[in-house]
């Protein structure tokens, strides 16, 4: 017996080795493997989607910061005008960012802070009555970021002169437009440090060696349930299903919609959806193809799975583009599309979220465990 | 037969089994508190999936919890110690299952692993030798045991292997190296053995090695001209898996389990020299060889007749258990009958994502739960693939849902799952009011059948 095992033992390990140098001797296996597909999707993700995307991101934040600057400065319809139209451009920027949260955003809560919605008008107008408030603090979660400068800039039903006259004649205009900057203060401060952490040290153990798996803790890991745990709760629920009435036992709640105050929510859905579909598709930011998602999948052999991701990705595209904005009223006067919209983001859920991790052996799950 | 159950062989195996099992269960006790899992696990959710007739089984709130843990780490190292082990060890069996009983979702085989080896150990005279309770009491020396407190051990985990090697016997495992193909690229980044996962034939030869190795490693253990080899093999295999899956304690257990197989002789020197290095360190000096009574177990004829009953009925019930899934309809993987409790580890590779459709008669309303309001992430990935998790949740949504006051609500379920690579398709019928199923052990007429001839994603299957 101990023969015997001896025996299976070298033969095994004999056929390992011999079989390993005949594979290794050709290259095209060599650059085609599922770790080199993993590794090359891992840097174009760090250094040609999440950096430009985050730095595009922190540009459009210090320009809105400007753009409230002049506004303070010279408060006039036209300055008003360049803030609101800036604040859009920024949301826009945002929902390529919002789907990588981890890391440093994740610690700094930088979702939680720049986009908490629907705003909660009373909090807000209660922080601008008392003058004394903390942003960043859980009471004031939906009364910060962007869908606060959402209500602060656009108000609810009013023209620019009506809103305009809030900062230059109301009897608070001045600690309204102190509220106004220190939201901005607040984002841009908050974006600043989650860039630089990227650029300084983040973007690199993203690629670290030791980071390189697929188990809960690797980039790719990390990079899955990040992506996933968004399109779920804040792109699918956040954006559409929840203003459509999906969460609150059928009842739509038409002013949970993202910029319900702007009037551009289905404009942001899209974006949010542009930004999943490039980071599937290894798109970088500046729409150049690279590694992605879906080369890691046909390198193991499932391009029919990453095909049909990319078909019902279009296919909710196409049922969001059929809405209109503002997405309150169509909610309102048509709500029917808006489940449509629902059911069609859920069908690519089910792909990604159940297809797409099993196969790249990577776990969904938010939290450490033992398996057996 | 005589040979194995009666007649009085050295207790040093069952010693150094008891010392090295309660060490290793102090260690993942304090490993479980570290990683702030007793909190995650057992305090922070608001639903727990019982187990059918054991719904009584309750966590105890967070004081209660990091108490009940305290208890099962005191009573390990009490276990390990010797120390009052008669009470300890009844304690540890008590609290260790209890807390697996709380959520099915937490169930792991090891765990269940624990529990039996921890329920025979509770059986043994195991402190009766190189332990506190003898130095307290020097009367309960016993230099001898009869051989079936030592065998049962070997039985059980002889159990383990066969089941988990018998179950790899699937045409996934062995023919299309399922799940380890999807598993082993997954690791192929790993330093010396990575490169060998870009190949399928490895996905093969693991799979086929992990059968052969379930299969026949406890002949090769028993047998004392392979037992080293055996040995080694055991700690290759172990470690082995501990590098490539995220298992936890699981491959420590059994190394330091399955030193059972050696022989009397062995263990005598691993007591020997442990008592040698506590007199090191104690700097005391002291006879070893001479501490030794020639006193055996002799329990009491009840004691005897209730001792193999019970070992009768438990080594029976071990044996049918794993196969009480032929009892159910369909495919074993897919409906997940039978399933828990039979040795099937690492056996497949399965996901899902899960729709909870709500109707209200009353309203004519229809809407979806959020699954992420109600269970924890780990929660909501292990209900997606089993039947009987969705229905227990179906259930737990229909109480909150009338506590809201909608008097009869519908739940119906859309569970796309996906299983070794197949495309994902409904596990449950999506037109079943799950509101109107009761739990239970009958077969689960509401799954829909798993399809051999479905739609197949992969190109390389």
């Amino acid at each position: 017996m101990t023969f015997f095992e001896r025996f299976t033992f070298s033969a095994l390990l004999i056929s390992s080795v011999l079989l390993f140098s005949s594979c290794g001797g050709t290259d095209s296996d060599t650059d085609n493997n599922s770790s080199t597909v993993r590794s090359d999707m891992l840097e174009q993700t760090a250094n040609n989607i999440i950096l430009p995307s985050y730095q595009a991101f922190r540009t459009e934040v210090t320009s809105l910061k400007e753009a409230g600057d002049n506004f303070a400065e010279n408060a006039t319809e036209e300055t008003l005008t360049d803030l609101q139209d800036q604040l859009k451009n920024t949301r826009l920027a945002w929902q390529h960012v919002s789907l990588f949260q981890f890391g440093t955003a994740k610690t700094v809560l930088l979702r939680t802070s720049a986009n908490t919605f629907p705003a909660d008008t009373d909090q807000i107008e209660d922080n601008i009555d008392a003058g004394d408030y903390t942003l960043g603090s859980i009471s004031n979660q939906a009364a910060a970021g962007f869908p606060t400068l959402g209500y602060l800039l656009h108000g609810q039903d009013e023209t620019n002169q009506q809103i305009l006259a809030a900062y230059t004649e109301a009897e608070d205009a001045q600690k309204r437009l102190k509220y106004l900057q220190d939201n901005l203060s607040f984002i841009a401060n908050k974006t600043s440090e989650v860039v630089s952490a990227w650029e300084e040290n983040e973007g690199q153990n993203f690629l670290n060696a030791e980071n390189a798996g697929t188990d809960t803790g690797s980039s790719l890991g990390m990079l899955v349930n990040a992506m996933v745990r968004h399109y779920e709760r804040f792109l699918r629920d956040g954006k559409v299903g929840i203003p459509a009435g999906v969460r609150s036992a059928g009842v739509p709640r038409p002013t949970a919609t993202e910029a319900y105050y702007g009037g551009y929510s289905v404009e942001l859905a899209l974006a949010n959806l542009e930004a999943t579909k490039r980071l599937f598709t290894g798109a970088g930011y500046d729409g150049s193809s690279g590694t992605g998602l879906e080369e890691n999948l046909d390198a193991l052999g499932h391009e029919e799975l990453s095909d049909d991701i990319i078909t019902e990705l279009d296919q909710a595209k196409s049922a969001l583009e059929t809405l209109q904005d503002p997405l309150s009223t169509q909610i309102e006067s048509n709500n029917d599309p808006v489940l449509t919209a629902f059911q069609e983001l859920q069908q690519v859920l089910t792909l990604i979220k159940a297809d797409m991790t099993s196969r790249l052996g990577v776990t969904i799950t938010y939290q450490d465990n033992d398996g057996d | 037969m005589q040979k194995y159950i009666s007649s009085h062989i050295s207790i040093a195996p069952l010693v150094v089994f008891r010392v090295l099992f309660g060490f290793i269960m102090l260690v993942s006790t304090i490993r479980f508190a570290f990683r702030g899992w007793i909190y995650e696990l057992y305090i922070k959710p608001d639903f727990f999936f019982t187990y059918y007739g054991f719904d009584w089984v309750q966590p105890l709130g967070e004081w209660g919890m990091y108490t009940l843990f305290f208890v099962i780490g005191l009573s390990a190292l009490c276990m390990m110690l010797g120390y009052r082990y008669r009470l300890f060890s009844v304690l540890f069996f008590l609290c260790f299952t209890y807390v697996e009983l709380i959520d099915k979702t937490n169930y792991l085989n090891h765990y269940y692993f624990v529990s039996i080896i921890s329920f025979l150990l509770m059986l043994v005279p195991a402190h009766r030798n190189f332990s506190l309770d003898v130095v307290r009491n020097p009367s309960l020396r016993l230099q001898k045991v009869p051989a079936w407190t030592i065998n049962i051990f070997k039985l059980q985990l002889g159990l383990v292997y066969f089941f988990a090697g018998l179950a790899k016997l699937n045409p996934d495992w062995m023919l299309h190296a399922l799940p380890l193909k999807i598993w082993l690229p997954a690791q192929s980044h790993l330093p010396l053995i990575g490169w060998l996962f870009e190949y399928e034939w490895s996905a093969f030869l693991f799979s086929w090695a992990g059968a052969f190795y379930d299969l026949t490693i406890v002949f090769f253990l028993l047998y004392k001209p392979t037992r080293w080899l055996a040995y080694i093999a055991v700690i290759a295999f172990h470690l082995m898996t501990y590098f490539l899956f995220q298992i936890g304690m699981f491959p420590f257990i059994m190394i330091l389990c399955t030193l059972i197989y050696f022989s009397a002789e062995f263990h005598q020197r691993l007591i020997d020299w442990a008592k040698k290095g506590w007199h090191f360190v104690a700097r005391r000096s002291k006879q070893v060889s001479n501490e030794y009574s020639t006193f055996a177990y002799q329990p009491s004829r009840l004691t005897k007749k209730v001792l193999a009953t019970v070992l009768v009925i438990h080594f029976i019930l071990q044996v049918l258990i794993p196969f009480r899934f032929l009892l159910y309809p369909g495919h074993l993987f897919w409906t997940e009958q039978g399933y828990r409790f039979s040795w099937r580890v690492m056996l497949m590779e399965k996901a899902g994502h899960t729709i909870y459709e709500v109707y209200n008669p009353e309203t004519d309303r229809r809407w979806e739960a959020a699954n992420y309001d109600f269970l924890t992430p780990n929660q909501e990935k292990m209900m997606a693939t089993q039947p009987d998790m969705i229905l227990q949740f179906a259930h737990y949504l229909e109480n909150y849902y009338q506590d809201k006051g909608i008097k009869d609500p519908e739940i119906r379920v859309k569970a796309h799952v996906t299983l070794n690579n197949h495309k994902n398709k409904l596990l449950v019928d999506p037109s079943v009011d799950l509101t109107k199923v009761k739990r239970g052990f009958t077969p689960k007429y509401w799954l829909n059948p798993f399809n051999d001839n479905q739609e197949n994603w992969s190109t390389r299957n």
